[in-house]
């Protein structure tokens, strides 16, 4: 069982899954799929700007409740030997540094998304899915912008 | 409650789903990103055409959505200098971090500690939007040459 959690499969079984997520939100509770919205949920129940929790919050704790049951089922996380090129390049005081850097990044990802309307998921897959023009506009530049700052770092630590 | 048990199911299967692609994996979104691996290229664009096409049928039915009753319907809003500004600097802490909102929720779950930080960063970024919105509607009115109150001004309903 674990090692078939272990080897991710066909591109395609996955993607295709992943579509029917997105229609099934779409065919039960008529919404487009976004994860951003359900960290926004909580921060604005949080701060009292608004008084109940919505489907976005709920959202966000399955794909918790989904990352978790992987974890328990496959028996080891998806991310070895520390995280990514952060902790391969910045050694010493990695704690620090490392961290600083992801909540640096954290922080252009929220305001970035919330400025675009979406992240990965709200506009990669609901908005572009939706046919709407903004969805692709928003997700040809992320991506765009996140292969050329990929080839600076590359090119930054080598 | 039927509205959040389904949000909460679909959810479920989305987190399994993309941590069993290894999209929760650094790693992996920087050879996506580095062009040396076109899996989540082709596990994303499969996902966006099964999604397009299903929803196209479903309009074209006229179907109701199970649990709310409502017509199915979809807005595609025009591309705006918001979208273009917001995504751009998106894509720069989706590269630092090799990570966006739902891998960092996968993390956390499977006890990656590091996504604290990353959470703790989004949390802070969609404060300062807030902020920003906050203190961009209490301002009087600008000329129309200001450039972040036409970002704000002109609101479409918000997706995330």
């Amino acid at each position: 069982m674990e090692d078939f959690f272990l080897h991710r499969p066909a591109w395609y079984v996955i993607g295709v899954s992943i579509g029917f997520v997105v229609l099934g939100l779409l065919a039960t509770i008529n919404q487009r799929i976004g994860v951003l919205g359900g960290y926004s949920n909580l921060l604005e129940r949080a701060t009292d700007r608004t008084p109940s929790l919505g489907w976005k919050a709920f959202f966000l704790f399955g794909v918790l409740g989904g990352s978790l049951v992987f974890r328990l089922l496959a028996g080891h996380s998806t991310v070895h030997n520390g995280y990514g090129w952060l902790t391969r390049t910045f050694h010493d005081h990695q704690t620090i540094v490392v961290g600083a850097f992801l909540l640096g990044a954290g922080t252009l990802i929220g305001f970035g998304a919330k400025l675009a309307g979406g992240c990965t998921s709200g506009n990669g897959l609901g908005a572009c899915s939706a046919g709407s023009p903004a969805g692709f506009t928003a997700t040809g530049t992320f991506i765009a912008v996140g292969i050329g700052a990929s080839f600076v770092i590359k090119g930054l630590i080598s | 409650m039927r509205v959040k048990l389904a949000a909460l199911g679909f959810g479920a299967a989305f987190g399994f789903l993309i941590s069993w692609g290894q999209f929760t994996d650094p790693d992996r979104i920087r050879q996506m990103l580095l062009l040396e691996d076109p899996y989540l290229y082709l596990m994303m664009f499969s996902a966006i055409a099964v999604a397009f096409l299903g929803a196209r049928v479903l309009r074209r039915r006229r179907v109701h959505a199970l649990v709310t009753g409502e017509l199915i319907s979809q807005q595609a809003a025009r591309p705006e200098p918001r979208h273009v500004a917001g995504a751009a600097i998106f894509g720069l802490g989706w590269a630092i971090a090799d990570s966006c909102p739902a891998p960092i929720a996968g993390q956390l779950a499977q006890g990656v500690l590091w996504s604290l930080f990353t959470i703790a960063g989004v949390l802070l970024g969609i404060l300062g939007y807030f902020r920003w919105q906050e203190r961009s509607a209490k301002e009087p009115a600008r000329e129309p040459e200001h450039v972040a109150g036409r970002l704000l001004g002109d609101e479409v309903p918000d997706p995330v």
